[in-house]
């Protein structure tokens, strides 16, 4: 291999056939003279442009109806030498780090030299090892090419923003899934919100026995086994309820205020004593009417009782994950849209309310497809103030346009599985962890099951992995019309 | 101790064709001279050309006449079935080391039969030539087909790269006497014309080839793309006429200065309406009836583009080298020899840049 050019950050280097590298892979720039080296990865293949290559493919191509066959007589043997320099690649490469006497730089601003520079193949397991990609928390997260194992430390997820985006059936709730059974290793507390009640076997094998941690994995269905009584809701997150999920208005919600102060005075904060008072309370009617509206909204939800018994303490659960870890897995498969937002409100208020107070340390939140339950202001929210709480999310979608662009900029990993789609490439390519190039050219070529890690977690190097299989139940399966007859 | 890389000489290949059996065997001594010429530049600096060019194995002619006259000859295309045959060389200097200059050397022979076209390519074959070898090169070419006659001799040229020129021309004679020994019936087409050169020498070469030709009742016709021919001050390739049918138009009274010498009856050839004109010759020892409906027989067998016969356009192309060829075969001898590539400045540029008119 030869170094051709370097624009910018991409190096061009030339090579044979019989050298090349794929897309994805790492090479080695040595320059021995410097004493410096360069790390630069495959971000595209192509022909070399070799001159005359063109005249002599049109002398190769077929006359009219047939190609002209014929016989060549060649004593020196020199055709696998033509073929040799026809066959030759051009090889645009990604500057990703320099290594010298002080290791390992990001700049990739120095110019090895293109005569004396030797160049080879990098092996991802030396990358991991040069990059010191392995921490004291290892996750596996599968094999690379070479079939070696591919792991990341847990505290590159730890108070970061993470994006799982791929589209649909290439795996992005199972790759969640193991990053959550991995943290919960560790003892870390995750909730999930699930869209399609695919979490919610997490606990159990493929053959349906439970696993080691089933004890610690909570799978709360509302109005089901996860209601709230109305005695143990604090006025904020109603009022988020309210004026978030069931858009009340403001001067609404200063009534609302009153109703509640004055039953909690009194002593009875229960769901019939707070319609009865809506229809009493002494107010503007169209107040009244607003108020009555929300009010019933909550009612037909199922979400709240007045049954204390009946009420899951969601904050017990979450104080019970302090110790050994746990998974929350909110169903939301069977929720309708209004009542999913009070659920998800509910969950993010009592979130934000227990970690301000210290009681909880910090939450890994897994959000599946969010911009169907999470409002608008909440994006933000999430990724920059809750994130100093200790709630470090990770988005999951087959739409990476419906994630806005600020969300993309600052995401820290990115686990990106196949997308075709130019538009969605353009999307993701936004992060600002990675360069649009190589989210294009490696993302469009991922296999199912494989996935371009890109972040702090692989310390900035793209490195593309197959995710390795978890022995538990699938539920994520599409149900199909056709498996009788087939 | 250094040790010499022992070269071994295989035997040269045989091909079977599905229609015709020809005799393909390419003269070993040939190979040989190839090899041999190469194996002293083992470790030694190469330098890669700086101006690449390619030449056809065509040759210039040096020669007064003065035509007396021009005699036109409708042509009415023949169908009945005749092989087209072609044969076609070309060299090209692939780099230059201390003391001489690389060059190859390919030939195709093609041949239309049964409305298909089919080739033979012969090499490349690449000559390491300078001023120790070529004359050892020289007096080997003699040698280098067992029919050819052997009486006269080789002059070393003048000029260096009249060497190159002349290797090509054996090379082309080799390919041109296989066809014609193999082929029966058919037409020949040779690039070119039917004068023994300065450059070739008095050669008896191109005689024995066309004797061999009609021995197998083949007619050789020679086409040149170029001439310097000129009739009232015109060159006879751009004779204005009326007629467009196709047609043949022999010029009479041509008389080349010795020791050159005309094999073929010359002719202008307009093969179809419109395209270019070609000079056309004939081999002389044919009857001019026989060599016109030879030329009939190839309108009616032949396919024509701009005048000139797809056979013969096939083996030129397929016998020119490509820039990408060129670099392979730089590869080769960098590989196979040992040669360390240098790049001298090219003074050319240097001293006159954009402004020089080089050889490229």
């Amino acid at each position: 291999m030869k170094i051709y050019r370097k624009e910018s950050d991409v190096l061009h280097i030339l090579s044979s056939r019989d050298e090349s590298a794929e897309i994805g892979d790492y090479l080695l720039v040595k320059d021995t003279d410097s004493g410096k080296e360069m790390i630069v990865q495959v971000i595209d293949t192509q022909f070399a442009n070799v001159p005359g290559l063109l005249e002599e493919l049109l002398r190769s191509l077929p006359d009219g109806s047939e190609i002209v066959r014929g016989n060549d007589f060649d004593p020196l043997e020199i055709a696998p030498h033509v073929t040799y320099i026809q066959d030759s690649n051009m090889l645009r490469c990604k500057i990703r780090a320099s290594l010298g006497k002080r290791g390992l730089s990001p700049s990739g601003s120095w110019l090895p030299s293109r005569s004396r520079s030797t160049i080879e193949k990098l092996p991802i397991s030396s990358l991991v090892k040069i990059a010191e990609m392995n921490g004291k928390l290892p996750i596996i997260v599968g094999s690379i090419k070479d079939n070696t194992v591919l792991t990341i430390d847990a505290s590159s997820l730890d108070g970061k923003l993470n994006i799982i985006a791929g589209k649909k059936e290439t795996g992005k709730s199972h790759l969640s899934k193991l990053l959550m059974l991995c943290l919960l290793q560790y003892g870390a507390t995750a909730v999930v919100f699930d869209l399609n009640g695919e979490y919610v076997s997490l606990g159990l094998t493929s053959d349906g026995k439970r696993t080691a941690s089933h004890n610690r994995i909570h799978v709360l269905t509302p109005s089901q086994n996860f209601k709230v009584a109305l005695g143990n809701l604090h006025l904020n997150v109603l009022l988020n309820i309210l004026v978030h999920a069931l858009r009340l208005p403001g001067t609404s919600t200063r009534e609302f205020r009153r109703i509640w102060r004055s039953l909690k005075e009194k002593g009875i904060l229960t769901l019939r004593d707070l319609g009865d008072s809506i229809r009493c309370w002494n107010c503007n009617h169209h107040v009244r009417d607003a108020l009555s509206s929300r009010y019933h909204a909550l009612v037909n939800s199922g979400f709240f009782t007045d049954n204390v018994a009946e009420g899951v303490l969601f904050e017990e659960i979450l104080l019970r994950t302090r110790q050994g870890g746990g998974i929350i897995v909110v169903k939301l498969r069977d929720t309708s849209s209004a009542d999913r937002q009070i659920v998800v409100e509910y969950v993010l208020g009592k979130l934000v309310e227990l970690l301000t107070s210290w009681r909880l340390k910090a939450v890994f939140l897994f959000a599946e497809e969010a911009h169907i339950y999470l409002r608008e202001t909440y994006w933000d929210d999430i990724v920059t103030r809750m994130r100093h709480f200790g709630i470090f999310t990770t988005f999951i979608t087959n739409q990476p346009d419906t994630i806005r662009e600020n969300i993309y900029r600052q995401a820290d990993n990115i686990f990106l599985l196949n997308f075709t789609n130019e538009h969605d490439l353009e999307a993701v390519s936004r992060a600002s962890s990675v360069d649009a190039e190589t989210v294009k050219s490696i993302a469009r070529e991922l296999p199912p099951r494989h996935c371009l890690l890109l972040g702090r977690a692989v310390r900035d190097f793209p490195i593309v992995v197959r995710v390795r299989s978890l022995d538990i139940k699938t539920m994520g399966e599409t149900r199909l019309f056709f498996t009788d007859t087939n | 101790m250094l040790m010499i890389q022992q070269l071994s000489i295989a035997a040269t290949q045989r091909y079977n064709f599905p229609h015709r059996n020809i005799e393909t065997a390419l003269p070993t001594r040939f190979i040989e001279l190839s090899i041999h010429s190469l194996k002293h530049i083992n470790d030694v600096p190469f330098q890669l050309n700086q101006h690449l060019f390619q030449y056809k194995g065509n040759l210039q002619e040096w020669m007064e006449f003065e035509p007396r006259e021009i005699q036109s000859f409708p042509l009415k295309p023949k169908t009945q079935e005749t092989v087209v045959t072609a044969v076609d060389t070309s060299w090209v200097k692939i780099g230059e080391t201390r003391t001489g200059v690389l060059l190859a050397i390919r030939g195709a022979n093609v041949w239309r039969e049964a409305k298909k076209f089919r080739y033979l390519r012969f090499g490349p074959l690449i000559f390491h030539i300078s001023e120790e070898n070529k004359e050892s090169l020289l007096g080997s070419m003699k040698e280098v087909h067992s029919k050819f006659p052997r009486t006269h001799e080789c002059r070393v040229p003048s000029s260096f790269w009249q060497i190159p020129m002349r290797l090509t021309y054996v090379f082309e004679r080799s390919l041109q006497f296989m066809l014609s020994e193999n082929m029966s019936n058919s037409i020949i087409l040779f690039d070119g014309s039917l004068t023994s050169s300065m450059v070739e020498g008095p050669s008896q070469s191109m005689k024995q080839v066309l004797s061999v030709a009609r021995k197998g009742h083949n007619v050789v016709l020679a086409l040149s793309k170029a001439t310097t021919l000129r009739f009232d001050g015109c060159l006879i390739t751009e004779i204005p006429t009326e007629n467009w049918t196709p047609c043949l138009f022999k010029i009479n009274g041509l008389e080349p200065r010795p020791p050159l010498e005309f094999l073929g009856h010359v002719y202008v050839a307009r093969l179809a309406r419109g395209g270019y004109s070609f000079r056309l010759d004939i081999d002389k020892e044919v009857p001019i009836s026989h060599g016109i409906e030879a030329t009939e027989r190839l309108l009616g067998n032949d396919l024509f583009s701009q005048n000139y016969p797809e056979t013969l356009r096939l083996a030129h192309i397929l016998c020119t080298f490509t820039a990408n060829e060129i670099i392979g075969m730089q590869h080769y001898v960098t590989h196979k020899y040992n040669m360390r590539i240098s790049t001298k400045p090219d003074i050319h540029r240097l001293l006159f840049g954009v402004f020089g008119k080089g050889e490229d």
